[in-house]
């Protein structure tokens, strides 16, 4: 009984410590669901699926806040927005019948190619010496804050003092599209 | 506290689970009967006092049964209570249709996407500060070890607690589309509309006790705003109040807010097309979304969970029967008099017309919520 117990103990302490691959793995899965997948609702199903996964990597990074806030805009209101769309388009129109399209090798190459740059980025990140360097966006800023139990706080003391700016551009610039698709669709339909 | 091994944890875990669900399948029916007692008193009439049926076969005799309870004084006002057995009994043999164009797997899921994003708020919310009882040793595996108030007491619990929420409209959504029925489909495009509207100023409404109390954890939260508020904290809470409760009605989709199953337009909304006990999810998953809301609202803005509201707890020696000390009936308390609250609205006002809900939502709603925010900033910044 011991003998069970202490393989048991072994097996889920060994899920916990792998939990990041899991649902890593989860998330890629569904995100070729969403791809391969026929009918458009059920893709915005499965890329609700992969929003929820990705959450559940950052919080085994210990990102709290960000898990949260992936939660609520992606899964809480884009996918929403996009369900909204999907399920008003006629649907039968866009029926697809062959897997491939003919952008098919041109779009492959530009994957290809941002696979390449991500993969170099990620070998600095992970193996470089900066790879030590906690998961804020200031670590000079977090000084005295526990960063692992503190996110919210350590994510908006680096917001709001060491990148007020672009963050208050970033916020214009995303008013700016939101106003300029408004003033589009109101002139066709004047 | 010894550290405890994975099983253990999950042992805890999953006791937490059954109590948490053993409350809700004892507030749930509860409330389903006190909403047709005060509905029927709010329209003088008694209000169930038998179901359907001739004196014969299986409704024959409950009806005989409730007519004999009818007999005696207090039970006598009970006796619709076995009509409640009924029903449930009917949700779960009823046939299990399902419309021969509707998709299939979506159909299938959606209620339980409603219900598990219903059930899984619960984890945050916290029933009792610390630990709720500790196990006896003489169990195995789990002696002596303490069952913790709150599932997971997570740091950033009221984002997460709205996050999770939010994913609650898909299964209403969803549901309306793979029924492939055009009333669903209506049903389900207004409660789209009309949930991500109010998730707006109800966010903005929760953010008052947050500034107040400089914390995004449920139990910290709670612990600053019951005890150490300033007075004039009180008039944003009431304001934030408020708009929150307005949020909280329409999120849970009830009157008068209840575009998405307005029966005089749609059928019966989202849900046209369900029976049995998919449709007893929906349903569930609805009442289980009132007493969420009247949890919160108890939290948030009324002194916190576990203490007496409007800062009472300060006057009560903490030596005090019953009240001295925050306990879990407190709570208990204040959600069913949330719940009574939502069952005299439903009574007392009619329903909105849909442009008067966006209009509330964006015109009112959400100014009056920023400027309350604004208002917590300069009690929080001065006082």
């Amino acid at each position: 009984m011991d003998q069970f117990l202490s393989y048991i103990n072994q097996f889920f302490s060994y899920i916990g410590q792998h939990l990041f691959l899991i649902f890593g793995l989860l998330a890629v899965i569904s995100a070729a669901f969403l791809v391969f997948a026929k009918n458009a609702v059920h893709s915005v199903l499965t890329f609700l699926a992969a929003m929820i996964c990705i959450a559940a990597c950052y919080l085994t990074l210990q990102s709290e806040f960000l898990a949260v806030a992936q939660l609520l805009i992606y899964a809480g209101g884009i996918v929403v927005l996009f369900l909204f769309v999907v399920m008003l388009v006629e649907l039968s129109k866009f029926k697809e019948n062959r897997l491939f399209q003919k952008q098919t090798p041109y779009a492959v190459v530009i994957v290809m190619a941002g696979v390449g740059g991500f993969m170099w980025m990620f070998r600095r990140l992970i193996f470089d010496s900066s790879a030590s360097i906690p998961l804020t966006l200031s670590p000079e800023l977090s000084e005295g804050l526990n960063v692992a139990n503190q996110n919210a706080q350590s994510v908006s003391r680096g917001l709001f003092t060491g990148y007020l700016l672009p963050f208050e551009t970033m916020s214009v610039i995303l008013l700016i599209a939101l106003i300029g698709a408004i003033v589009l669709a109101k002139q066709s339909r004047a | 506290m010894p550290e405890m091994t994975p099983v253990q944890t999950l042992l805890i875990a999953i006791i937490q689970i059954v109590l948490v669900i053993a409350f809700v399948f004892v507030v749930v029916p509860l409330t389903i009967f006190a909403e047709r007692k005060v509905l029927g008193f709010v329209q003088q009439r008694l209000g169930s006092t038998r179901i359907a049926g001739k004196l014969r076969g299986i409704t024959g005799l409950q009806n005989r049964f409730m007519w004999g309870m009818g007999r005696f004084p207090i039970i006598h006002y009970f006796r619709g209570l076995p009509g409640l057995v009924g029903d449930i009994v009917k949700l779960f043999i009823k046939e299990d249709i399902r419309p021969a164009k509707a998709d299939r797997f979506v159909y299938l899921i959606a209620p339980c996407v409603s219900m598990i994003a219903a059930m899984l708020v619960y984890a945050m919310i916290g029933f009792y500060p610390g630990t709720l009882f500790t196990i006896p040793s003489f169990i195995p595996l789990i002696g002596g070890l303490p069952v913790g108030g709150t599932i997971a007491d997570v740091n950033v619990g009221l984002l997460m607690l709205l996050g999770i929420a939010s994913v609650g409209v898909y299964g209403i959504v969803l549901g309306a589309w793979a029924s492939n029925s055009k009333y669903p489909l209506l049903g389900g495009l207004r409660s789209a509309a009309q949930m991500v509207s109010y998730e707006v100023p109800l966010t903005i409404s929760m953010l008052t006790p947050v500034i107040l109390a400089g914390s995004l954890n449920f139990n910290e939260m709670t612990r600053v705003t019951a005890t150490g508020l300033s007075p004039w904290g009180v008039i944003p809470l009431f304001i934030g109040f408020f708009a929150y409760i307005t949020c909280g009605f329409a999120e849970s989709n009830r009157l008068p807010f209840d575009m998405p199953e307005a029966e005089n337009e749609l059928v019966a909304g989202y849900h046209t097309e369900y029976s049995g006990m998919r449709f007893g999810l929906f349903y569930l998953a609805e009442y289980i979304n009132m007493s969420i809301v009247a949890a919160l609202a108890s939290a948030f803005f009324f002194g916190g969970p576990w203490l007496l509201p409007f800062g009472l707890q300060r006057f009560i020696p903490e030596t005090a029967f019953w009240i001295g000390q925050p306990h879990w009936y407190i709570f208990a308390v204040k959600i069913v008099f949330f719940l009574f609250v939502y069952i005299w609205v439903r009574g007392s006002w009619p329903r909105y017309r849909y442009d008067q809900i966006m209009d509330v939502a964006w015109k009112y709603l959400i100014p009056m919520t920023l400027v309350n925010l604004v208002l917590a900033g300069i009690v929080r910044y001065f006082a």
